[in-house]
Parts: structure tokens; sequence; C-alpha cells
């Protein structure tokens, strides 16, 4: 029985590791987002999250390049940490995401990108995925919206799977802006996320956290409850560098 | 004398030659949002030859940058918005000490 258990969890694990990328860019916890990344800058996150019910951490490090003002590549590997001693490193994500739609205005912005991009296994046992998506981000004075989903088609053995988010973000602080300069805000977020895998169905998630963003570096924390039948909750902790 | 008088005079000419004129633009930015999005902007900026100082405003949508030497011209400043991932709209000189002359 605690074998079986055991593989479950197991199971479990990996499941979820091989769906979490972290992603690096903008202000969603765990949305990918349109904001831009500048020709020839980077930005690197990485991120620590806890699974309760599995007892399992995921570290991952994600590092987003900007190629034009509206063409970004984004790389992902995550890594699980277990209590069993079973680590596994996850499959990195390499993704394109293209800007194809963008409409600047003085209060904010509205962007729409494409993503595409493969999932590459770390490991022997394991097969790749292809995939591709969309990304829409709505920013209006103090909020902003993200919305994203992205669709990964198996290779080989490896089941297709897909998630989705949206993603509200309200600034909290400052109230209202400087005349001049740059000071760190404070920001709510608030998420629904879903993950699906062919043959393991969908779990719907709500995520809530806090953001402290300063000019050059992001600390966020939240926490993520699970909407199905196990109710299992997870927390993340997580920092971002532009560089 | 007439030496003196000619070597202060290339003196003079020399230090004229070196002197820089400030100029302040300001740079009116459509797309700006939240405070890691525009240090993009920022660093492109600071990056132009002879600018020394950059500040943003989210709160009016401007940049406004200080040089000292050959001011960038208003299509570099313009490609280093857009490379930044902004839309600029327009450039406005707020002082220019060597047309003050």
């Amino acid at each position: 029985m605690k074998k079986i258990k055991n593989n479950l969890l197991a199971a479990l694990s990996i499941s979820s590791l091989l769906v979490i990328v972290a992603p690096v860019q903008g202000m969603g916890l765990r949305s990918f987002v349109a904001l831009p990344v500048e020709k020839d800058g980077a930005m690197a996150r990485f991120a620590y999250e806890h699974s309760h019910e599995v007892d399992t951490d995921v570290l991952s490090a994600s590092v987003a390049y900007g190629l034009s003002a509206n063409q970004s590549l984004l790389l992902g590997l995550p890594y699980r940490l277990s209590p069993s001693g079973a680590d596994r490193q996850g499959d990195l994500s390499l993704l394109y995401r293209h800007i194809v739609w963008q409409q600047d205005r003085q209060s904010g912005t509205s962007r729409l990108g494409l993503l595409g991009g493969v999932n590459i296994p770390t490991e022997s046992d394991r097969d790749g995925a292809v995939q591709a998506g969309f990304v829409f981000t709505y920013f209006q004075n103090r909020n902003e919206i993200d919305v994203d989903a992205l669709y990964q088609a198996g290779v080989e053995d490896r089941p297709a799977s897909g998630r989705y988010d949206v993603s509200w973000q309200n600034r909290l602080s400052p109230a209202n802006r400087l005349d001049w300069g740059i000071p760190p805000e404070l920001n709510s977020v608030l998420e629904l996320n879903g993950r699906w895998q062919e043959n393991d169905g969908t779990v719907h998630q709500i995520t809530a956290g806090l953001q402290w963003v300063h000019q050059k570096w992001v600390i966020e924390g939240g926490v993520v409850q699970d909407l199905n039948a196990t109710k299992d909750w997870h927390y993340l902790l997580s920092t971002r560098f532009h560089f | 004398m007439k030496r003196r008088l000619t070597f202060t005079l290339l003196v003079l000419v020399a230090m004229m030659a070196q002197t820089t004129f400030a100029k302040t633009l300001e740079i009116d930015v459509h797309g700006m949002t939240c405070a890691f999005c525009v240090d993009s902007l920022e660093r492109k900026i600071t990056a132009m030859p002879s600018v020394t100082k950059v500040q943003v405003s989210l709160k009016a949508n401007k940049v406004r940058l200080e040089t000292d030497g050959d001011t960038p011209s208003v299509e570099t400043i313009r490609q280093a918005v857009l490379d930044a991932g902004f839309t600029p709209v327009k450039v406005t000189v707020i002082s220019d000490e060597k047309n003050k002359e």
C-alpha cells in the first residue's frame, strides 16, 4: 500500500514538474505576459514552489532574452527536490514569443503575443513536446490583466498537456505616482490557473499573492489552491532580476 | 607683448572649443507601465552618448534626459524608445544652453 502511495505521489510530482515553467518576463505570478524585454536585454527568474500534499519542492530558473523589441526567447528549467531523495531535473522549455499586436496608450498598453517552442527532455526516460499558445496583456493605470494559454503536443509516449492563466494585478502602493523617479511598488495578484494533462484531467487553481517591485528586481510570493477534489495547496516564492 | 596676447588668445580659443553645452529634452512615451518594465527604457537612454542624466515620470509618461555634448538625434532617441518596447510620441527641447548664448 505504501509503495502504491509512493508511486502515486511520484507520478503526481513528475506530472507537476513537467508543466511548471516559471514565466520570467512581466508581472504575473504564474502567467506569461506580453510586456517587453528590450532588444539585447535579459531577465532572470528564480522560483521555489512547495506542494503541501505531495511534500515536494520545485526550484526553477528561467531566462528571457530580447531578440528585438517584440521578439523574445524564453528558457525555463525546473528541478524537483523530494524528501525521499529522488530528485529530478525537469524538461528544458524553450519558447519564442512574438508580439504581433501592440496598442500603447498614455495610461497603459494592450499587447498580443504568440508563443511557440519545444520542451526538450533532460532525461532519457522522458519524451519531448512541441508547444504553442498565445498571451494577451491589458494594462491600464493601476491594473494589469494577463491571459495566456499554452498547448503541448507530446512526442511519442508523452501525453499532451495544456495550461491557461488569467491574472489580475493591482498596484496597492504608491496610490499616486511621483512627478519624477521610480519608487518601489507593491502589487496584489489574483489568478485563475488551469493545468490539463491527457488521460489525467484538468486541475483548476486559484493563486493569490503579493509582489514587491523594484526598478531592477522583484520579490514575490503567493499561495496556490487546487480547486479539484484533492484541494491540495502550494506556496511559491520567487525573485526576478533585470540585467 | 604681442606673443603673450597671441598665446592668451590661443588658450581662450582652445577652452571655448572644449566647452560643452548642456541640453535638456523630454520624450513623451506611451505604453509605460510598471517600475520593472521601464527600467529597460532608462537603460537604453542612459547608454546613448553624451547623456548625463535620465529621469522617468510614470505620472506624466515622460522621460527627461540631459546631455553635455553632441545631443543624439531625434531619430536615435525614437529608435531607443522603440527598442525598449514602447512608443515614442514627441521629443521636446526643454532647455538648450548653446542657443541661449
